[in-house]
């Protein structure tokens, strides 16, 4: 459990919920120490994927493995303490725990002893520069640190592949720069890769080193960002036709 | 020093007090008082018990009382009758039915097997989904009912066993009371305690962290299933009768009513439950028994206690949800320039490193 | 063979009976996240209308003097009534509670009705006597069952299928399945909270009305807690067929019905009287082989 994976691959991955092709055959690697976006318009299947990803969802047909180690079956819980961790779109902090013993129940989650998980939620907290008090409930924590202390929650289980939904939704520009500070340095502090779902373009062409575009369930393109922000298909994905003329134009 | 006052305040708090109450009541209570006191306590026992279950969990139970019962009438088989046993409860193994056991070996027995049957009734429980869980301890406490009330050669039916040695004074219940505050009070601040939290706030965001529901709700529904077990072994040799009718509904929602108008999250909530619920029932206890108001004497008809309890628990429901304490335990003040002093201090600490 | 046939109309009579039950718990249940456990004491409270409030256990009649047409709508009336009013003031200022905090506050006011009853009635179980003629066997293709048994198959059967009609072919009835199933969803769609709320609960007092006077018909008898025990059963029921499916809720009450019936025919003598345990611990069972019930719907499911 300890050592870091290397390598999460998602393989033709479908989802079927009654008769709704959520996702539609998509293929997808993180390696550990990478920071791959997955952008796409709404209803593209990214919350889907990451459902899949995180045991949360089980595929219709398609495997996701883990060093080759197939994990599709998993419960969340074994998922989670193989290594791939996740956040939520509406961060689902736990609310009347305070913001320290939301981290430290992770670490005791994947079997660390109390003492180590309680340390080691101390430093992620320092680590991510919160400084309003461990001690606070998180009842009534403002918008962004909730959004902050579920990140660094999900961090807390030690994973390999950290798959974060959404976490800027709601941040104005200097929470969004802040946010992603922390995201470029999780790989080299936790040693491990990042997903990132965002709609906020600003964050993922700042943060990714690579960008794969969901559309419909079905993969629209995959490369750099600057490839992607050029790709005609995906500008029409966004804009529709007339705003990829306009673009294409000015 | 400190550490441990801040760590085990809400508890002591709590016990300190109920300590010296006791103590008080022994020098110069009267003997009546002394004895509603005592009751008292037995229902703080159920409540707690309760309590490390629901409080922890965050799902309802309905079946407790199951265990209490079962306690009960284990306590009874061990340490009662020894003359009538084996004409009255005919069907219980020659073991139980030609012995005696001495009093505490069959209390430990007694709540030894209230926690079994918890577990393994758990076991099968825990794998239900929240509400259906709830329900299903519901499903636990009629099938007990049924069965001990059916069951004549071994439990005597619905007849009242009678004759039970009565042990529980003042004093046995209060160190009841206090050993299972305790055990309640470290439960949640253990890990499993915490873990089970979460679920309780989220269980999907447990899951994503690799908290297992099952084992935690297991482990908490035994917990509170033996301490159950406990409460019944009290009543049971306070009364010094055992009866199924009384480990029924009317236990079940009074025990409820405690928790809810207390507050169902936290220690200090059940505790300050009973002590409300308590003086209600004794206040209505004497206006039912009859007040003499000068020359007028009037008396409160039968049945107007339980009226008013549901009255109070609708009310408070519907206006404090989260009940008096509202969640709370009660904390050592901590006082605040510690706090901002230590993370100075840190901050300064970081920066010399650097 | 012919005692085959008595057992089956018995179980069918009990099932359906225990269906319609489970289907006034399942409305409420998806239109508000509610277990209603104060339906047993709208069952008990029709029940007790029939005769005035007295002490004696041979109490003089109220409702139950009436003529059989009136003393039917007295008495039905009374209890939509009673279940309109709790849902006004008991249960609509709770409205957005999650269901834990419903089910202790169902549990409240089911207590609060029942010690009203022992108050103003007495704690002690009545004789009354209301349709008595009707327990006389009736003659039917050489089998001889009971006239209530037959009333009640009938009436349950009449309930049913107009309930299903209402649900299904009437605007009202669409929008109330529609809120039962996801009230959500129906919300948004434009059905109005509040008066599909109010008809779920007018519709459990009409079934509870009918219950309380097959009871009261079949047994002769009132007892403060004689609404329990089939209120205990459709929870069940609803909980095996699949919490959220008005179908399920049928289908649960059905099993539970027949699965009753049966156990009290075939089971030897001496453990008959364990029946009732047989029946839960069946209802666990089912649970653990299928924890969701036999008829699952999207709204018991959460999102992630």
């Amino acid at each position: 459990m300890q050592e870091q994976k290397l390598t999460l691959e998602a393989r033709e991955i479908r989802v079927e919920f009654g008769g709704i092709r959520a996702l539609n055959g998509v293929d997808l690697t993180l390696p550990n120490g990478a920071i791959l976006g997955l952008i796409g318009p709404n209803g593209a299947g990214k919350t889907t994927m990451v459902n899949v990803m995180s045991g949360f969802q089980k595929p219709s047909t398609g495997e996701v493995r883990v060093d080759g180690v197939v994990v599709s079956g998993f419960t969340p819980q074994q998922t989670a303490r193989s290594g791939i961790a996740r956040s939520f779109q509406s961060a689902r902090v736990f609310r009347d725990l305070t913001v320290e013993q939301n981290l430290t129940v992770a670490g005791l989650g994947i079997g660390l002893s109390k003492k180590a998980a309680t340390e080691q939620a101390r430093d992620i907290l320092d680590w991510i520069g919160y400084r309003q008090g461990n001690d606070r409930r998180c009842n009534s924590l403002p918008y962004s640190d909730e959004r902050r202390v579920s990140i660094a929650r999900a961090l807390a289980t030690r994973p390999s592949f950290a798959l974060l939904d959404e976490p800027a939704s709601g941040m104005n520009e200097r929470e969004c720069e802040q946010l992603m500070e922390v995201i470029v340095n999780i790989p080299r502090r936790f040693r491990c890769g990042v997903m990132l779902i965002e709609h906020n373009m600003q964050v993922i062409m700042g943060v990714c080193e690579r960008i794969h575009v969901l559309d419909g369930g079905r993969t629209l393109a995959e490369g750099l960002p600057e490839e992607i922000k050029k790709n005609p298909d995906v500008l029409r994905a966004y804009l529709g036709d007339k705003g990829t003329r306009h673009h294409a134009a000015g | 020093m400190k550490r441990i006052l801040q760590d085990y305040g809400p508890l002591l708090i709590l016990v300190v007090p109920l300590i010296v109450a006791v103590a008080l009541l022994d020098q110069f209570g009267s003997s009546i008082l002394n004895r509603n006191a005592t009751e008292a306590l037995i229902r703080l026992v159920f409540a707690v018990g309760l309590y490390i279950f629901v409080g922890n969990s965050g799902l309802m139970s309905f079946g407790h009382m199951a265990f209490a019962a079962i306690a009960a009438y284990a306590a009874a088989w061990q340490t009662c009758c020894a003359m009538l046993k084996p004409i009255t409860m005919s069907g219980l193994p020659d073991i139980l039915r030609e012995n005696t056991f001495p009093l505490l070996p069959a209390a430990m027995t007694s709540v030894a097997l209230a926690g079994i049957v918890a577990l393994l009734s758990g076991l099968i429980l825990m794998r239900l989904s929240g509400l259906g869980a709830s329900i299903s301890t519901l499903a636990l406490l009629f099938i007990l009912n049924v069965v001990y009330s059916n069951w004549e050669s071994v439990t005597m039916g619905t007849s009242t066993i009678v004759g039970l040695p009565i042990y529980v004074t003042l004093w046995v219940a209060l160190g009841c009371a206090v050993l299972v505050m305790t055990v309640a009070y470290v439960f949640q601040r253990s890990s499993w305690g915490l873990m089970l939290r979460a679920t309780r706030e989220d269980e999907v965001a447990a899951a994503s962290v690799g908290i297992s529901l099952y084992w935690m709700r297991l482990a908490a529904f035994t917990l509170s299933g033996m301490v159950a077990g406990l409460g019944g072994v009290l009543m049971a040799h306070f009364m010094g009768t055992v009866s199924i009718t009384s480990f029924f509904l009317n236990l079940t929602f009074l025990v409820l009513a405690m928790l809810v108008v207390g507050g169902m999250r936290s220690l200090a909530g059940a505790v300050v439950g009973v002590a409300v619920i308590s003086l209600i029932i004794n206040v209505f206890r004497t206006a039912e028994a009859g007040i003499s108001l000068g020359p007028i004497q009037f008396a409160l008809p039968a049945g107007t206690q339980e009226l008013i309890l549901a009255a109070l628990m609708l009310l408070i429901l519907i206006f404090r949800k989260d009940g008096i304490m509202a969640g709370r335990e009660i904390e050592w003040p901590r006082r605040r320039s510690t706090a901002v002093a230590s993370s100075a201090a840190k901050t300064m600490e970081l920066d010399n490193r650097a | 063979m012919m005692n085959f046939v008595q057992v089956m109309i018995d179980a069918l009579a009990l099932g359906s009976l225990y269906a319609l039950v489970a289907l006034a718990i399942g409305l409420v249940f998806g239109v508000m996240r509610l277990v209603n456990f104060a339906q047993a004491d709208y069952i008990t409270l029709g029940a007790y209308s029939l005769v005035v409030p007295t002490a004696s256990i041979t109490p003089p009649l109220l409702f139950g003097a009436l003529s059989p047409a009136l003393m039917i709508l007295a008495v039905i009336g009374m209890v939509t009534m009673l279940a309109l009013m709790t849902e006004r003031i008991a249960f609509r200022p709770l409205r957005r509670s999650d269901p834990a905090t419903l089910l202790i506050s169902s549990f409240a006011v089911s207590y609060f009705l029942q010690s009203l009853l022992t108050l103003v009635h007495g704690g002690r179980p009545k004789a009354v006597n209301i349709g008595g003629a009707l327990t006389q066997p009736v003659e039917f293709a050489g089998i001889r069952i009971p006239g209530v048994q037959l009333l009640t198959l009938t009436v349950a059967m009449t309930l049913l299928v107009a309930l299903v009609l209402f649900l299904k072919k009437t605007p009202i009835g669409i929008q109330l399945r529609a809120a039962a199933e996801d009230f959500q969803m129906a919300r948004l769609l434009g059905v109005p909270a509040n008066r599909v709320i109010a008809i779920a609960f007018a519709i459990s007092g009409i079934l509870a009305g009918t219950i309380s006077l097959l009871f009261v018909i079949q047994t002769g008898l009132l007892s403060i807690g004689m609404g329990i025990t089939p209120v205990v059963y459709a929870f069940f029921a609803t909980v095996i067929g699949g919490m959220g499916s008005l179908g399920g809720a049928v289908l649960g009450g059905m099993v539970v019905g027949v699965a009753s019936a049966l156990l009290q025919t075939y089971l030897p003598a001496d453990l008959r009287a364990f029946r009732d345990a047989g029946v839960f611990g069946l209802v666990i069972l089912i649970l653990l082989v299928r924890p969701q019930g036999l008829i699952v719907t999207g709204a018991a499911k959460e999102r992630v």
